[in-house]
């Protein structure tokens, strides 16, 4: 009893840490159509420039402190997704999505590739802040608080962005530039700006997540592709775009991996990759489909 | 209208200097170089087949690297475990497991997924045959199979000895100009045509009574033993296979050669290839600034030229011939798409 | 991290601008009183590149020590740098290059999958090559291959060494338990692990050793809380571990709050040296960890003292791996080698290597002419978090052990028999 509460407990963490990180690569799929290769780079510097804030504070840190740090990495790295929009992705926009999903790839290149020079190669490790370095007991059951807040925030971060989506101006301009950009600008809608925003929001997003997650694992070049290919599933399965969908396929996507790995421990790490292979083939349009979009 | 046998003869030609080429390559190159020079020969066909079905038929796979690496790991069991076979029987069953991989899963695949979902299935599959293959004792796990002889080709009265590195990069290249001659020429047969116009208008030409999904599978199954015979074809050459050649950045190089050399034209992705040989080959000594510079080398053809280097050198020669008043068309070998 | 460019190199990158140098082949140029020079084929780049590093530092400052006395019968050393990008074949691509303009020794591998690749590589285009630490234990069993020698540990020394200090330090512990990569690697060394406890816990103590099933768990991954959870359920009271690097600090990380390491007694690391307790600092788990080399255990050795002096004064960095040893070691065999042969012929030194003895920063090397498998001393360290300590902990125990008794007797192409051990 102790083992399943654990393994459903251990499965949404790996589904909310999964989560933050696609988050904004839902959105930016959503509205533009391309799996962003370059979000885990930023969601890697988003990390980084967490552990540059928490250093010049000191090293030590409250709770309060640890997220400043990571909002701090969400305004960071939103800005670079300013610049990335100006840059790149504007100019790509009447190509092929092919050459988009090579851009980019290449940009993830530059993000290991600044990452090492600006940070180095050594390994970095972030212990959780004092506060959440405890452990709660359910029982017998041991949860780690830091994972607790992982899965709090994984769960807030859903509901922030479906009310942003559906309550606000801004989400529902964004929703009908994802249904159809050709009627939005025929309506008068400046759907340059909506894409703008939309990329400056997933980037923050990837930011935001790169410095809550700071302590979550150890920090290396290496982490740009880490969470990717975990967080592409995740959108994939979601479908297209959907925040909801992409939410649920992270808690079953997190649950089969933990399961798999509690009853088949000789073959770690495979579990989502079939799982994925499985779902794309039985639905693969995903869970929420094509119909909703954002 | 279009002098079809004129094209085939100056793509021919194009084959035949391209082969030329290589073949003065190691009288003025160390081996080393050479080395370079016939992986480049078989990046070369492997982006061709990749190409096969991006601008073919308009699928976007991003698992290339699983057919590469079935040739790859067939010719290697093959050459160690059954030393008898006869060499071109280790690169027939090497080719057709690539072959047999692109037919269970574009079968799967094709009827379900488009776009997106069937890059990032090809991903997912790929990926799964890379874990198979480091959890595989017969193939070696994580160490991969070493020591893969080179073959001595027996005639009957006569006997090839292809055992030497440089032996066997003539090998390479023969067969990788005869390969890509004949990928030319299937592009540009009425099979070829019909796949183009599927990719064109996929609609329109199911309306006229194409069978669509075949065609595509068909083009799958081609690409796909084309990437295998690449992989096995390699094997022997490097006397290797790791489960490094089916990890997915090996399914992002033909990608990366096709866009950078240019995806609207046949030659594009040799172009392609040749230039990553060169960037590799230029920062073999430079330390950590590998990714930084290939990073931002592709991101500058991705923006300043969106139609590769071949697709740019060629609307110059165009845009210059238009100026000087000539008004002949340049005849380019599948130019006319938009890309 | 510096990057020096070097007047040499300098020189070299223009003429290849100028298209000369690559197609011309250098053999022949190659004087006899000219400077000899060892070909670097290492990570240059990617995730291994911190590892290249350190092979690259350890290398440049051995040459410069053989240089200041010398050179080798009056001529100087001098090193040529390739990438290998942790791949096979680019790997090849630069040794041959490498060979081609006449650059037949080599030194620097360091993938277990470049080692293998390189042996029939160099048997027929005719090198050398020294691994800096490929941890396979195939190198000099069933893939043994004259032209590749191990100067560093074996695997079975490193982790035979480990357990028998082990058990007799702690004779008490008698329940084992492991957690390890599921790659290649993490499998040969919990294989020699688990046939070394049970060979060595009942030699030292009569009574058996009871080892679990170790625990798999994948590479690269940003999650290990179910291997964890895993971990936890196992009734044992040492854990050994062979995960490395940013895994090893994602794992020790995330079992902290479960109190994994406050349920054990004894926690062994067989290689992370000061990978973990760099990146952790006062958060590290107390552990063992083996070492390629420790330089406290070399104290009074001068090329220990000298190699860890200038590596702290070019870096600034005050723990430096043992991989820059292990490329030290490859530049004295190599001096120890040419200057036995009188020449830098192939064939001359891999003669002249096998049965070398020379000098090290471990002290005393031998490499053992039946499997080229050097014999050294096994070094581990005790590693604890430390509240006064600057960097937030502190090696408060360390040994090194003699090579002759941990190392397995040399069966070169033969399967690496457990039993034997």
């Amino acid at each position: 009893m102790v083992d399943i509460g654990l393994t459903v407990f251990n499965g949404l963490a790996w589904g909310m840490a999964t989560f933050l990180v696609a988050a904004g690569l839902t959105l930016i799929f959503g509205i533009l159509h391309i799996l962003n290769f370059a979000h885990g780079g930023f969601f890697m510097i988003g990390a980084y420039v967490a552990y540059s804030v928490m250093l010049a504070f000191g090293g030590t840190m409250p709770l309060w402190l640890y997220l400043v740090a990571a909002i701090a990495a969400g305004i960071a790295v939103g800005g670079m997704g300013w610049g990335v929009d100006k840059l790149i992705l504007r100019r790509l926009r009447h190509v092929e999505d092919a050459y988009s999903l090579i851009a980019t790839y290449a940009l993830l290149l530059v993000c290991v590739g600044a990452v090492q020079l600006v940070w180095g190669l050594n390994y970095l490790s972030v212990m959780p802040p004092p506060a959440l370095n405890s452990v709660v007991f359910l029982g017998d059951m041991f949860m780690p608080t830091y994972t607790i807040f992982i899965i709090a925030c994984g769960i807030l971060a859903f509901i922030g962005l479906e009310i942003f989506i559906s309550h606000t101006e801004m989400g529902r301009l964004i929703r009908v530039v994802a249904a159809d950009p050709w009627m939005a600008k025929l309506l008068g809608l400046n759907v340059r700006r909506i894409y703008l925003v939309t990329v400056v929001f997933s980037f923050a997003l990837a930011g935001l997540a790169g410095g809550l997650l700071m302590a979550n694992q150890s920090l290396s070049p290496e982490l740009g592709g880490i969470f990717l290919l975990q967080a592409f599933g995740v959108v994939i399965v979601g479908g297209m775009g959907s925040i909801r969908g992409a939410f649920i396929a992270a808690i079953l996507l997190g649950m089969i991996e933990s399961f798999g790995t509690y009853f088949v421990p000789q073959y770690p790490g495979i579990f989502f990759l079939v799982a994925l292979a499985v779902i794309l083939l039985i639905k693969p349009e995903g869970i929420m489909g094509k119909e909703q979009t954002a | 209208m279009i002098d079809y046998r004129r094209r085939m003869r100056a793509n021919l030609a194009i084959a035949v200097i391209g082969l030329v080429l290589f073949a003065v390559f190691p009288l003025v190159a160390n081996s080393g170089l050479v080395f370079l020079a016939g992986l480049v020969a078989v990046n070369i066909v492997f982006g061709l087949s990749w190409n096969l079905l991006f601008s073919g038929v308009g699928l976007l796979s991003f698992g290339h690297a699983m057919f590469f690496a079935g040739g790859a790991y067939a010719m290697a069991v093959v050459s160690l475990r059954l030393p008898d076979l006869p060499f071109a029987g280790g690169l027939l069953l090497g080719a057709m497991t690539g072959g047999i991989i692109a037919l269970v899963f574009g079968y799967i695949a094709l009827r379900r997924a488009s776009g997106v979902y069937f890059a990032v299935l090809t991903l997912a599959f790929s990926e799964l045959v890379h874990i198979v293959i480091t959890k595989t004792t017969f193939l070696g796990r994580n160490d991969g199979l070493v020591g893969i002889p080179r073959p001595v080709i027996n005639l009957g009265v006569a006997s090839i000895d292809l055992t030497s590195a440089l032996a066997y990069y003539y090998f390479i290249i023969v067969a990788m100009a005869v390969v890509a001659f004949a990928l030319w020429s299937f592009q540009n047969s009425p099979a070829g045509r019909l796949i183009q116009a599927i990719r064109q208008d996929p609609v329109r030409t199911a309306f006229l009574g194409t069978d669509v999904r075949s065609w595509q599978l068909t083009a799958f199954v081609l690409s796909g033993t084309i990437a295998a015979f690449c992989g096995a074809v390699m094997v022997p050459f490097a006397q290797i296979a790791s489960p490094e050649i089916a990890y997915w950045t090996v399914s992002t190089e033909p990608i990366l050669f096709t866009l950078l050399g240019g995806a609207g034209h046949f030659w594009g992705p040799a172009v392609g290839a040749i230039l990553f040989g060169a960037i590799d080959y230029a920062t073999r000594a430079l330390y950590g600034l590998s990714e930084i510079t290939v990073g931002m080398l592709l991101l500058g053809v991705v923006l300043l030229m969106p139609g590769g280097l071949l697709g740019f050198l060629l609307s110059r020669r165009t845009a210059a011939r238009r100026l000087t008043g000539s008004g002949k068309r340049v005849p380019m070998a599948n130019a006319e798409k938009a890309t | 991290m510096t990057y020096r460019i070097s007047r040499r190199n300098l020189v070299k990158g223009a003429a290849a601008a100028g298209l000369a140098m690559p197609f011309i082949n250098l053999r022949t140029a190659a004087a006899q009183d000219g400077p000899i020079t060892i070909g670097i084929v290492t990570p240059l780049s990617g995730p291994v590149q911190l590892i290249g590093n350190f092979v690259r530092q350890g290398a440049e400052i051995g040459v410069a020590h053989i240089n200041a006395n010398g050179g080798i019968n009056g001529r100087q050393l001098a090193l040529e740098f390739r990438d290998s990008k942790a791949n096979p074949n680019d790997a090849s691509v630069a040794a041959r290059e490498l060979i081609g303009s006449g650059v037949n020794l080599q030194l620097g591998t360091i993938s277990s999958a470049v080692a293998l690749a390189m042996g029939p590589l160099l048997e027929s285009e005719g090198g050398v090559v020294l691994t800096s630490g490929a941890g396979t234990e195939k190198l000099n069993h069933e893939n043994y291959n004259a032209h590749v020698f191990r100067v560093g540990d074996s695997p079975v020394s490193r982790n035979a060494g480990l357990v028998r200090h082990i058990v007799q330090s702690r004779p008490e512990i008698r329940k084992w338990g492991g957690i390890i990569p599921d790659h290649e690697y993490g499998r040969t060394t919990w294989k020699i692990f688990d046939a070394a406890m049970r060979k060595i816990v009942p030699e030292l103590t009569g009574e058996e050793a009871q080892i679990a099933d170790p625990i798999l768990v994948p590479y690269g991954s940003g999650d290990y809380r179910n291997y964890i959870t895993q971990a936890m359920r196992l009734d044992v009271e040492g854990i050994y571990t062979s995960v490395y690097g940013g895994d090893a600090v994602t794992l020790y990380q995330q079992a902290k709050p479960f109190g994994l390491f406050d349920k054990i007694d004894v926690l062994l690391d067989s290689a992370n040296e000061f990978l973990v307790a760099t990146a952790m600092k006062d958060q590290t788990p107390a552990h063992w960890s083996g070492f390629h080399w420790y330089y406290e255990a070399n104290k009074g050795n001068p090329l220990s003292d000298e190699l860890y002096a200038q590596y702290v004064e070019r870096t600034g960095n005050k723990y430096p791996m043992g991989w820059a040893a292990e490329a030290h070691a490859g530049i004295m065999a190599y001096a120890g080698a040419i200057a036995k042969a009188g020449s830098t012929e192939t064939g001359d030194v891999i003669a002249a290597l096998k049965g070398l003895e020379f000098d090290s920063a471990t002290g005393k090397r031998r490499i053992r002419a039946e499997d080229n498998q050097a014999v050294k001393n096994a070094e581990l360290a005790f590693i604890e978090p430390s509240a006064s300590a600057p960097d937030g902990f502190a090696v408060t125990d360390y040994v090194s052990l003699d090579g002759e008794k941990v190392i397995e007797p040399a069966t070169p192409g033969q399967p690496l028999d457990t039993t034997i051990l």
